[in-house]
């Protein structure tokens, strides 16, 4: 609430634009929803562990798709969890396909629609093969773009599909003249190269990504993908912004590719619940500093603060709803 | 009876045929029986002697004439005891000595004397003279047995011949006895005969013995109305025919002949008994075309089941039959079925049959008909489950195409605007959910049209329980029994939505305590999640899910998520394959940290409400039953502690099924629409109020300043302003 933006707007507006409102209309949800449960141990309590959990991500576990993906943060803490419980099938070295990857995403989210893995799949696949299997990096990263930035992506198809068949979207903004030399050029490359015209592209997103009410990847990132190349396809430029080291880092719910199979903390966590089965059976990676993603707070540093409460808490609720 | 057939004969035989010998004999009819039967003989010639009026016994005396009949084109006199042995021909034992006489009457050394074998004109065919001794003798008989001739010899001046045998020659073809119109018997037995002809003129002919030939055809005997015996036994004839006019035959041998099959019988009607052993006869018909028919010999043939004969049992008259040698007899049901079937039946197989035997028969014969009865209402059965699987399986499939219509319908409305980037075609997008429509609708009626038959079938057989429809669900309801129940140890679940299955488990969990193995076929198991169900049951040994109509069985992790969910079970077998300690390790792997993190980051108001739900779940079915079954109900909530003690980091991933999961959405959405308003309305209400106060503060220094300057001005003047003071006191008062 410190921030200068603040001033900017009306309080209203701008609780509504940072998703406050978003947040507290669920946590009221979340009490109706389970007022018994709650009541029992006040709603102070509550409040404070849901937005504890927000702040952790983990708010967003087994929740209904309109609510996961209703912010950026709980869109960035849904790839978080994602990648956080799906690691070792990526680690293991398995191949799946979108249906199977689909499947995971649904243990997460019961009701995660189909079509966002398959437009996932159509990244990593370049739109064809559907039944192709895909690694799990390949298709976590894809997953990524996809689904953090969704409806820029929608409106980028558009636009895409606009300069295709030699619109162009941004009249007002391209001058006349140029577009007039970019459609003639176009019309000459089309026999022989695929896509659009990176630079043109580039101008129509550019604006895009001005007026545009969602989240969108970085506009100096998206110049540095479109910089590259002269002329690309729609899941070319997908494919670029997918595998962009920077996008990811902007995004900042999953670490850097090279990073991906490392999490110190969970791997312990897995090898103390292999423990009692097979002793010295299980060695998995080793340690490695888990520092780049700081939106992130450790769930397990928040533990003590939780274990207060854990303990009477469960076994009393558990008698209650025994009964 | 069966001397009185010969009686009959000889009595028809209106002139002094010496048949009267077989009055006097009863041994005769009695060989001729026994031959015929060949109880004892398995040799072709068994059939040989059927009618034979040569004793065996007699061929020493022949043997002597063979040195001449070799001497075809000379002039001499041969063979002629069997002149004289025909005489004695049909006795056998009581009138030995008379046959030795005869031998010696017309031996070898009187033979020459009697009979002249000459050459006629043309030079092929020897004449036959006898002497005028030996025609008064037996004016009516002649006997050439054994003499080696090729072709029958011209019989000059014997018109009243009555009796004639030929028998043991190599005669090829029946000629040059045409003139013979008396002849009542004729005897061609083991000859080398082709064709039946040369008889036309034999119209008064009673006998012809033509077994042991080499006759194809039974042809040419249209002329021979009143012939009594017929055999033609021993020759190498395939079908019955050119018979249906012999009204008067009463024997028929065709015994040893390479006949198919039997019909074409009418007009047989004088029929007493018809030998047929010996063929290969699969079939026979026309039999109760047979008025008289008493004896039927069918021994070896190819008959194999009763229905091929089936004819018999319609024959009132048959009395004695045959059928050994044949498949048919071999069978465990051969003799009541006969018994049963042919009450009119005094022997068989040469057994007299009692009256404990008929019994026997009946008894045995209406077991069989229960039997066959229980075996129909079995296949009956069997074919009703048959076309009930089908109707469900057709049901469900039309069921799953609706639903995929539906759900590409649903997409293509939902993205067909703009998500898909590659679809150009725009009129190809808002056409084809038109087309989809259509399908739909006329898929949808076809459905309909299809739930009037069997939608659903429950089977039970012996530890498994079968479940195919949807329907079939319902019977977990009926009210089993302890011990029926107890012992299911298998359930299998085929065409039915696994998310109706899921509403059933915990009814099935408390019916069918013992069940360990579950299977699904064609249960749209589509989910990972969708095992998750499955962790409420009481205990799983092993698991089928069969890839037909389950596309999760495609997934490379399906076994590892199933060994990970349903780990408290610890199974033993997966699609009937062992579970190693591996594959546990491996499914540990794999999602433990998915269970931990759904266990420990969730939190804890959410850990309870998701565990809250799990369990509502379970006791919705349970608080409905508390009433009549209170002990199971505390049994069951033990249960479901020591379930979700074993489980609690993963009692949290939980199925609920897709309609459950959308009414619960619809309730979330009520929800949220009144917290939307509610804390729309708070925080308005809070923006006011902050924005009051802020003015406030704005505001606030001036005021307090014009506040202080006031009240300075007031009290500036100290005398005028104390009046006012003291003014307003006394005004007070």
């Amino acid at each position: 609430m410190l921030s200068p933006e603040r001033l900017a707007l009306p309080d209203y507006e701008y609780l509504a634009q940072r998703h406050v409102l978003t947040y507290m209309e669920d946590a009221v949800c979340q009490l109706l929803e389970n007022k018994e449960d709650i009541s029992q141990y006040g709603i102070a309590r509550f409040f404070t562990e849901y937005f504890n959990s927000v702040c952790q991500g983990t708010h967003i576990l087994f929740r209904e798709f309109s609510f996961i993906q209703a912010t950026p943060h709980n869109r960035a803490s849904f790839l978080r969890a994602f990648w956080r419980c799906f690691r070792t099938v990526g680690k293991n070295g398995d191949l799946l396909t979108m249906k199977e990857y689909h499947c995971l995403l649904q243990l997460l989210c019961p009701d995660f629609p189909l079509e966002l893995t398959q437009k996932a799949a159509r990244i990593v696949l370049m739109d064809d093969a559907m039944d192709c299997l895909m690694s799990f990096s390949d298709f976590l990263f894809a997953f990524q773009i996809q689904f953090y930035y969704s409806e820029f992506l929608d409106s980028v198809a558009a636009i895409y599909q606009d300069l295709l068949s030699g619109k162009n979207p941004n009249t007002v903004i391209v001058p006349t003249s140029s577009s007039g030399q970019h459609r003639q050029r176009q019309v000459l490359g089309e026999a022989s190269m695929e896509g659009v015209e990176a630079s043109l592209f580039y101008q129509c997103l550019e604006n895009l990504c001005d007026r545009h009410k969602y989240s969108c990847p970085p506009p100096a990132l998206v110049k540095e993908v479109l910089s590259n190349v002269q002329r690309l396809t729609f899941y070319g430029f997908l494919v670029a912004l997918s595998k962009h080291h920077g996008i990811n880092q902007a995004l900042g719910a999953l670490p850097d590719k090279g990073d991906l199979m490392h999490g110190p903390s969970l791997d312990e966590e897995l090898e103390r619940l292999l423990v009692p089965r097979s002793p010295g059976l299980i060695q998995l990676g080793h340690a490695s500093p888990e520092a780049s993603w700081p939106a992130f707070p450790d769930p397990s540093r928040l533990a003590p603060l939780e274990a207060l409460h854990h303990i009477p808490e469960n076994d009393g609720s558990t008698e209650e709803t025994d009964d | 009876m069966i001397p009185g057939k010969y009686r009959s004969v000889s009595g028809r035989a209106t002139n002094n045929v010496e048949f009267k010998l077989n009055k006097d004999t009863p041994s005769f009819p009695g060989r001729l029986l026994q031959h015929d039967l060949e109880r004892n003989y398995s040799s072709r010639q068994g059939d040989g002697r059927v009618i034979s009026p040569s004793p065996r016994s007699k061929s020493s005396c022949i043997s002597s004439t063979t040195n001449v009949t070799e001497l075809y084109g000379l002039e001499m006199k041969t063979a002629t005891s069997s002149l004289s042995a025909f005489g004695d021909s049909s006795i056998q034992t009581s009138s030995k000595s008379r046959i030795r006489q005869g031998c010696h009457s017309a031996g070898p050394n009187v033979s020459g004397d009697h009979i002249n074998l000459v050459s006629s004109s043309m030079p092929s065919f020897p004449i036959l003279q006898r002497s005028s001794e030996e025609k008064i003798l037996y004016s009516d008989r002649l006997t050439l047995e054994r003499q080696k001739l090729t072709v029958c010899p011209i019989i000059d001046g014997e018109e009243h011949l009555r009796l004639l045998n030929f028998q043991h020659n190599f005669i090829t073809r029946i000629q040059n006895i045409s003139n013979l119109q008396r002849l009542i018997f004729l005897d061609l037995y083991d000859n080398q005969i082709e064709e039946i002809s040369g008889l036309s003129t034999l119209r008064s002919l009673r006998v012809l013995l033509l077994g042991k030939n080499r006759i194809k055809k039974i042809s040419n005997l249209e002329n021979l109305k009143s012939l009594d015996v017929l055999d033609l036994h021993g020759n190498q004839i395939t079908k019955i025919e050119n018979v249906n006019h012999l009204c008067d035959l009463r024997v028929l041998n065709l015994a040893r002949n390479l006949l198919s099959h039997v019909d074409n019988l009418n007009g047989l009607d004088s029929l007493t008994e018809l030998n047929l052993r010996h063929n290969q006869i699969t079939f026979v018909r026309d039999v109760d075309n047979l008025p008289c028919l008493q004896r039927l010999f069918l021994s070896f043939n190819n008959i194999s089941s009763f229905d091929n004969v089936s004819c018999l049992a319609d024959s009132t008259s048959l009395s004695d039959i045959t059928f050994d040698g044949n498949p048919i007899a071999q069978e465990s049901w051969y003799k009541h079925t006969i018994l049963q079937n042919m009450m009119q039946l005094r022997q068989l197989d040469m057994k007299r049959i009692t009256e404990e035997e008929r019994r026997m028969a009946s008894i045995l014969a209406k077991k069989e008909e229960e039997k066959k009865r229980e075996n129909q209402k079995q296949s009956l059965l069997k074919e009703k489950k048959r076309l009930t699987i089908n109707n469900v399986a057709r049901k469900w499939d039309l069921q799953q195409r609706v639903a995929n219509i539906v759900t590409a319908q649903d997409r293509k409305d939902s993205d067909s605007p703009s998500q898909d980037p590659c679809q150009i075609d725009g009129s190809h997008i808002s056409a084809s959910p038109e087309e989809t429509g259509s399908l739909d609708s006329g898929l949808t009626s076809a459905l309909q049209g299809l739930s009037v038959i069997d939608s659903h079938l429950v089977e039970l057989d012996g530890d498994t329980l079968s479940l195919y429809g949807s329907g079939a669900l319902e019977s977990l309801d009926r009210n089993w029994s302890a011990q029926t129940a107890g012992m299911v140890t298998t359930v299998s679940f085929t065409f039915i939505e696994f998310d109706e299955i899921v509403q059933v488990l915990p009814k099935l969990k408390i019916k069918f305590p013992n069940s360990l193995h579950l299977k699904f076929r064609e249960t749209n198991l589509v989910m990972l999640q969708q095992f998750n169900a499955l962790a409420q049951l009481r205990r799983i040994d092993q698991l089928t899910i069969d890839p037909q109509g389950n596309p999760v069985v495609n997934f490379t992790l399906w076994k590892y998520y199933v060994l990970f969910r349903l780990s408290h079970f610890s199974m033993q077998k997966i699609n009937g394959t062992e579970v190693t300690q591996n594959d546990m390790i491996m499914a540990e792997r794999l999602f433990g940290i998915l269970a931990h993190v759904a266990s420990s980051e969730l939190p804890q108001y959410r850990l309870i409400s998701i565990l809250g739900d799990a369990r509502k779940k379970q006791f919705r079915y349970l608080l409905e039953t508390k009433g009549k079954k209170p002990g199971i109900v505390n049994e069951e909530n033990n249960d479901s502690k020591r379930l979700i003690g074993e489980n609690t980091n993963r009692a949290t991933l939980n199925y609920t099924t897709r309609d459950f999961y959308n009414e619960r959405l619809e309730e979330i959405k009520e929800k949220k629409k009144f917290c939307k308003m509610y804390i729309e309305d708070l925080v308005k209400e809070a923006t006011e109020i902050n924005m009051k106060n802020e003015a406030l503060q704005k505001l606030w220094p001036q005021m307090f300043i014009e506040l202080v300057r006031d009240a300075v001005i007031e009290i500036r003047n100290k005398n005028s302003y104390m009046k006012l003071c003291l003014q307003q006191i006394t005004d007070q008062k």
